[in-house]
């Protein structure tokens, strides 16, 4: 179909408002939202993931394709449709308290959607209670992604962590962390599960938690 | 212990087994720089370790290391590579707003009268009222001193007629002759701190000192610095700026042939995390969301207390902060410029690891903050340095003629951040970069342009600048005008309303205006009516001291002025994105 085609390359190559040119006449043309997702700007997001991965291209072009992403959601929602379907698995994140920064949380949000999860995205400044709550209130859980870019955050975001920790003793979730303050030694002295450099292998890796 | 000796500083100590050499470093006094805190991330505190027959020539071959990666194990001879002449060129001439001369530093005769029989009235306060009868203040506006007050039997018994050095609300000394008052400023970035000296008697400068912020050896950015108070106390970081204020202040006395004790006033503008760790104030409010200073209004302190060395009844005044990251710095910055006296809409931004930006006119101002990150002064940036001899400062590209000039015309040895953008700027006029900030493949490595190769380098592997380096570049650039255009939509104005941007700062005075239009820092339209002002914000605290009245308009100025918080505001991820590109 040459609409969805077109919407997978704007959102590849992370035009915005082209994006949303193109849902729009998708919906006139009868086009299922979900097939919007499924089939033209999922595999668009995978793509550029997979550039990344292989250094081919940076972080600058998955911001461009996250919101172009996230534009043609808003769309899509605003017009009436659903972009939500049968998941993988569920998970919440958010940023530690004591930080405000989230371009970067905001970004694993969106590969953990385009890898076919529920994200619950609790937001910035996001206290332990908040996130014993969270998880309380969700008991699909799946996994739990704590983030901090300033390093005067770490006591907390360690403290999140084992507070996660005690409160699972069956290991029902599993616990990921990333952001500029951390690093896979920290990771591992805090007790996560899994520590990865960027949003692309945090939702692989997060893949493979789920059998 | 270990004996541990620096060949090149010929200083030696002992320190226990296990210190790294940057512990090492750090308490032989080296000052030694290290941008990442001593996390082994930046890789810039590299010393080589020489062995022990060669221990007596600096030139010796050995490895390079990590200073804080490395761990004194037994005696140890260590070249730190770093040129102790070596000069950075630390800007601090700035735009002057004249104003009167008129400090809260006053000089009156007044005489010292024998009380009448049956006078109520104590030695102190017929002081205050002779003082009043010369033109001094309200005597209830001055705080009693016992001190001098013990001392006024003695001195009306030596003599009738006292010179009285005063404030508003202090006594500072009587004297038996008027002599001579001075007064300091100080700028304390957190990579450079300049100090100016002034003659209270008619405002002129009459020396000016500029040095390292010695708090580089715990960290290169404010995060790096907090993070170590917090771990380890502001203890260190206090004692080491109040130590240097205190050298500098016997430095300005010295090049100006004058006494410390003749420094009546001291004031000091810094960022909001400069502000604390001078103060001795911990810095967790500051570095927690959503980012409040403990501590922000203006402060008149006694400069002893700080340990400063001047007249031991000395102020310490202290410029008010606006918000969580935008200091007494900016505060300085604006009461060097005044944009809140002007009918005409100006911009002023200060760039340094985070762009600070004030927008508006005598009707509004609004600020705000933008983590531009620390490309602009060298950090993150593979060949990226300060601006100091051998930075390329600026870069040209015409008729297909590359050239460069590097500071001090020393060969090159690095990138600083107005050469930075010079290159961005014509690798994009060349044809070099794409939109998207790509660099196009070229020889045999795609992702690197080569500027100075190793032959014509101080730098073995020359000067140049890596895919990685552009990305950075484009980070920074669109957090600042990201910055620019929130400001302007929260005024609600175009840049066709914005009649002058003042760029304050070192960065700010070397980057060529057209090259920051062109990689898209500032609007295009905006760059012709570029004014740079050099250190406004070491301006500002000359003027808090020259005059009274300006002084006691700072905190109403800093009250003035809104704050936009970008972190919580919705609209800044996209439009961040939006400024990404070219």
């Amino acid at each position: 179909m040459e609409v969805l085609e077109a919407l997978r390359k704007a959102v590849e190559e992370g035009h915005p408002g082209e994006t949303e040119n193109l849902v729009r006449e998708a919906l006139a043309q009868g086009v299922e939202p979900m097939r919007m997702v499924d089939e033209a700007m999922m595999p668009a997001m995978r793509t550029v993931g997979e550039h990344y991965k292989n250094q081919e291209t940076d972080i600058l072009r998955i911001l461009a394709a996250a919101r172009s992403i996230r534009k043609g959601f808003e769309l899509i929602e605003e017009q009436g449709g659903s972009v939500s379907r049968e998941k993988i698995g569920t998970v919440i994140l958010g940023t530690v308290e004591g930080d405000l920064h989230d371009v970067g949380k905001n970004l694993v949000a969106i590969m953990f959607r385009s890898a076919g999860f529920k994200v619950i995205d609790l937001g910035v400044d996001i206290s332990e209670k908040q996130f014993l709550r969270a998880v309380r209130e969700t008991p699909d859980v799946s996994i739990v992604c704590i983030s901090s870019l300033l390093s005067t955050t770490l006591p907390e975001m360690e403290q999140v962590v084992k507070s996660l920790r005690r409160n699972d003793p069956e290991k029902k979730y599993k616990i990921m962390v990333g952001g500029g303050a951390m690093n896979r030694q920290l990771a591992e002295h805090m007790g996560a599960d899994a520590y990865t450099e960027n949003c692309v292998e945090a939702a692989e890796v997060a893949r493979t938690f789920i059998v | 212990m270990c004996r541990i000796i620096f060949v090149r500083e010929k200083k030696e100590i002992q320190v226990p087994e296990g210190t790294t050499v940057l512990e090492a470093e750090i308490r032989a006094g080296l000052a030694p720089d290290a941008p990442c805190g001593g996390h082994g991330i930046c890789g810039k505190c590299l010393v080589r370790i020489l062995s022990q027959k060669d221990g007596d020539r600096a030139d010796a071959p050995g490895s390079l290391v990590r200073a804080c990666r490395t761990e004194v194990r037994s005696d140890l001879w260590v070249d730190t590579c770093t040129d102790p002449e070596q000069e950075h060129v630390i800007l601090t001439e700035g735009f002057t707003r004249p104003v009167p001369c008129q400090p809260d530093l006053m000089v009156h005769l007044v005489r010292l009268t024998k009380p009448e029989p049956g006078e109520k009235r104590s030695d102190w306060e017929r002081l205050l009222l002779a003082l009043q009868a010369a033109g001094g203040p309200e005597p209830s506006w001055v705080r009693p001193d016992p001190v001098l007050a013990s001392s006024l039997y003695e001195r009306r018994q030596e003599a009738a007629e006292w010179w009285v050095i005063h404030t508003k609300t202090q006594i500072l000394d009587l004297r038996r002759e008027p002599g001579k008052q001075y007064l300091a400023a100080f700028d304390i970035g957190t990579t450079t701190v300049a100090g100016y000296l002034l003659d209270a008697g008619d405002g002129s400068q009459t020396a000016v000192v500029s040095r390292m912020n010695p708090q580089a050896q715990y960290g290169a950015d404010v995060i790096a610095r907090a993070n170590y108070a917090l771990t380890n106390g502001t203890e260190p970081l206090s004692r080491c700026i109040r130590e240097l204020i205190r050298q500098m202040l016997e430095q300005l006395a010295a090049e100006a042939g004058v006494r410390t004790e003749e420094i009546f006033q001291v004031s000091v503008a810094g960022n909001t995390c400069m502000h604390h760790l001078f103060l001795g104030i911990s810095p967790a409010s500051l570095v927690h969301a959503p980012y409040t200073p403990a501590l922000r209004q203006s402060l008149v302190l006694s400069a002893a207390e700080y340990g400063l060395g001047i007249h031991p009844r000395g102020q310490l005044r202290v410029l008010p902060d606006i918000a969580g990251y935008v200091g007494a710095d900016t505060c300085g910055c604006l009461l060097a410029l005044r944009p809140d006296q002007r009918p005409e809409v100006t911009l002023l931004l200060d760039i340094g690891t985070n762009g600070e930006m004030v927008l508006g006119n005598r009707d509004r101002l609004i600020a705000c903050s933008t983590a531009a990150g620390p490309a602009f002064e060298g950090a993150r940036i593979e060949c990226g340095m300060r601006g100091a001899a051998g930075a390329v400062d600026h870069v040209s590209f015409e008729n297909g003629i590359w050239h460069y000039t590097t500071v001090g015309g020393q060969p090159a040895a690095g990138l600083c951040g107005s050469g930075l953008i010079d290159l961005v700027a014509c690798l994009l006029r060349a044809g070099l970069i794409d939109e998207s900030g790509t660099l196009a493949s070229g020889q045999e490595d795609p992702r690197v342009f080569m500027l100075a190769p190793p032959g014509e380098s101080a730098r073995e592997a020359g000067v140049y600048l890596t895919q990685k380096d552009i990305r950075e570049v484009q980070l920074a650039k669109a957090a600042i005008a990201a910055g620019i255009s929130l400001l302007m939509e929260e005024l609600g104005i175009s840049e066709d309303e914005v009649a002058c941007v003042w760029l304050a700062g070192a960065f700010g005075n070397y980057m060529d205006p057209a090259s920051a239009a062109e990689i898209g820092m500032l609007p295009k339209s905006l760059a012709a009516r570029v004014q740079p002002v050099g250190n406004a914000a070491g301006q500002g605290a000359k003027i808090a001291l020259l005059n009274r009245e300006e002084w006691e308009q700072a905190d109403a100025l800093a009250e003035q002025v809104g704050f936009l918080e970008l972190a919580t505001l919705p609209t800044f991820q996209d439009c961040f994105v939006d400024e990404l590109g070219f």
